[in-house]
């Protein structure tokens, strides 16, 4: 196991939820590595992010997952020590801005990164782990053009019966429908959501539904997608928080509002993507392995 | 290895406010807690459903103790006291509340959810495969129980305290509780999603002293749910081994614990599991110390 002095601290990468990260310099093996420094806090002892994000990344070996190799115990704080990325979705979205204008990506760059996020996405599933804030910032790229999933601070194993669900998860403008009016039984589907979200924003360089609050959130997912009713979705009277007088919007062409907003072409089989994986209804959303045999991404697995 | 007594588990006892302030949130667990003797008449029967996570937790409280009386009975015996390696688990002497009364304390003040009990019972075993100088005994299971069901409800469930309330209402100073999260998090190298290959892999780990092992037994296949449903198998062993009032070494509670009729889970293939519980050493609590 690693000690500290193997590792060279270089430049601080950007302060994270709960702990700062740096870049560092393997000094053994020359291979450059990202390492995230977590304070013991005096009240909470090891914060649970940290407790999480450990014992769940340990697990998951996947190309498209960042990689924990390991975990540096020093006197007051831990260090993980991550597989280096060059950048973060994010910023490499904000490097493309002209001006003040948003420019999405070339449509085949959408496609290889939206296949790679669903990837690591079914891998999570797969090993009966949600994810709970996928959003561009948690989404690493190299200059290879390989994405991968990190920050699992407030991932957890759905594998567990436990009574207690946070309907607290992921950030507002990628968070389900369902979690917004106080979902607990969510499931992978609160994933998926924030998949269908990062792929439109991808397309247009915009965030898709970019609320200031839970109320404003619901209110432009049920306008663009259409207010839901017991027919699309029984069981949303049963929500804590559901009210009965939403305003009723008609579902928009999703295609045409996305069209106006890129020169690349939105053909109809993105279009049923995108419906697929914006089901308002959870149990209507696509699942990430559904997604990844989707007619859009043939050319992947043909 | 020296074991601070200052804020001394060993001085709680069921009805304790004092020694450390343990309870700021409420009042001192009341009677439900004193054993019920009613000599003569017939000790009733409880069926359980087939989900712990439905299960009461009072009941499983007693399951769980009356598990760990059964362990601790068997790990006394085997090492005299005075043998006992020192670890930071250890009291200087026995302290004075029931592993049943200590139990119940935790579950109540600190919310702790069936999960959160049954994987404390796996993180024994866990605990006790890598780390050999460690037994759960009469001097180290307070200890241990308040380290494994902190552990557990911040790493597995959405609701948690801080240390500082676990400390306060287990009765040890909140750095202590710091020290010996470090120390079990280290020991098993984080390892403490409850699968069924976990074990195992933690071993593996230990011999080549690697964080992440490599060499993942190949054709090792985890058993439904993903191998999480290593906590239906700790729930229904627990029943099978102490559900009985009368082989029970703890007699806090009385009753007879039995699983509701009817209640094998649809989902599991019982061959598949039976394999499981042969290779992959997930023999519930049944791990104890060898004589030395």
């Amino acid at each position: 196991m690693a000690s500290s002095s193997q590792f060279k601290q270089l430049e601080k990468l950007g302060n994270g939820t709960y702990a700062t990260v740096y870049k560092g310099l393997n000094k053994t093996t020359g291979v450059y590595v990202a390492l995230k420094e977590v304070k013991l806090d005096s009240e909470e002892g090891t914060p649970s992010t940290a407790v999480r994000e450990i014992s769940l990344m340990k697990e998951l070996k996947h190309e498209n997952i960042v990689r924990l190799y390991d975990v540096i115990h020093t006197e007051n704080k831990l260090t993980l020590v991550f597989e280096f990325m060059d950048n973060d979705l994010k910023k490499y979205m904000d490097s493309r801005m002209v001006g003040n204008t948003p420019y999405g990506f070339e449509m085949s760059l959408v496609k290889y990164f939206e296949w790679q996020l669903l990837q690591g996405v079914a891998f999570c599933h797969e090993n009966r782990i949600l994810h709970r804030d996928l959003k561009p910032q948690n989404l690493l790229i190299n200059n290879k053009g390989q994405l991968k999933l990190g920050d699992f601070g407030l991932a957890r194993a759905f594998g567990i019966p436990v009574n207690t669900f946070s309907s607290e998860v992921v950030t507002l403008w990628y968070r389900a429908p369902d979690v917004l009016m106080g979902s607990r039984t969510y499931s992978t589907s609160i994933d998926i959501w924030s998949c269908g979200c990062i792929l439109a924003e991808m397309i247009t360089g915009r965030p898709l539904f970019p609320g200031t609050n839970d109320e404003e959130q619901l209110k432009l997912i049920f306008e663009t997608m259409g207010t839901p009713t017991e027919r699309t979705w029984p069981e949303i009277s049963t929500l804590p928080k559901y009210n009965p007088q939403l305003p009723q919007h008609l579902p928009q062409d999703l295609g045409a509002l996305l069209q106006s907003q890129t020169r690349e072409k939105i053909d109809s089989t993105l279009v049923d993507l995108l419906y697929g994986l914006l089901q308002p209804n959870p149990e209507r959303r696509l699942s990430a392995k559904q997604a990844l045999n989707h007619p859009w991404f043939a050319e992947y697995y043909q | 290895m020296s074991v601070q007594e200052s804020e001394d588990v060993s001085k709680l006892n069921k009805e304790s406010t004092s020694s450390s302030n343990a309870i700021e949130n409420g009042p001192a667990p009341g009677n439900s807690a004193t054993p019920e003797v009613s000599i003569g008449s017939p000790v009733p029967n409880i069926a359980l459903p087939a989900n712990f996570s439905e299960c009461s937790r009072g009941d499983l409280v007693s399951l769980i103790s009356r598990m760990l009386s059964f362990l601790i009975q068997i790990n006394d015996s085997l090492v005299p006291k005075e043998q006992n390696e020192l670890t930071r688990f250890h009291s200087r002497v026995p302290p004075q509340i029931s592993v049943y009364d200590y139990l119940m304390r935790l579950t109540r003040y600190s919310a702790l959810e069936p999960a959160v009990l049954i994987a404390s019972v796996y993180y024994i075993d866990l605990f006790t495969a890598i780390y050999p100088a460690f037994s759960l005994n009469s001097l180290t299971v307070h200890r241990f129980l308040l380290t494994a069901t902190a552990v557990a409800s911040k790493g597995l469930c959405d609701s948690f305290c801080t240390n500082t309330h676990y400390a306060k209402v287990g009765g040890v100073q909140c750095s202590e509780l710091h020290v010996l999260e470090n120390d079990f998090l280290k020991r098993v190298n984080y390892r403490i999603l409850p699968r069924d290959d976990n074990i195992l892999n933690c071993k593996l780990e230990r011999r080549d002293g690697l964080f992440v092992t490599d060499t993942y037994p190949k054709g090792n296949v985890r058993g439904p749910n993903n191998g999480f449903n290593v906590l239906d198998t700790y729930y229904r062993k627990i029943i099978e081994i102490v559900g009985s009032y009368d082989s029970s070494p703890d007699k806090t509670k009385r009753a007879h614990y039995s699983l509701e009729l009817g209640s094998c889970k649809k989902d599991e293939d019982p061959s598949k599991r039976k394999r499981f519980l042969e290779e992959s050493d997930c023999d519930a609590a049944t791990t104890s110390k060898k004589p030395a």
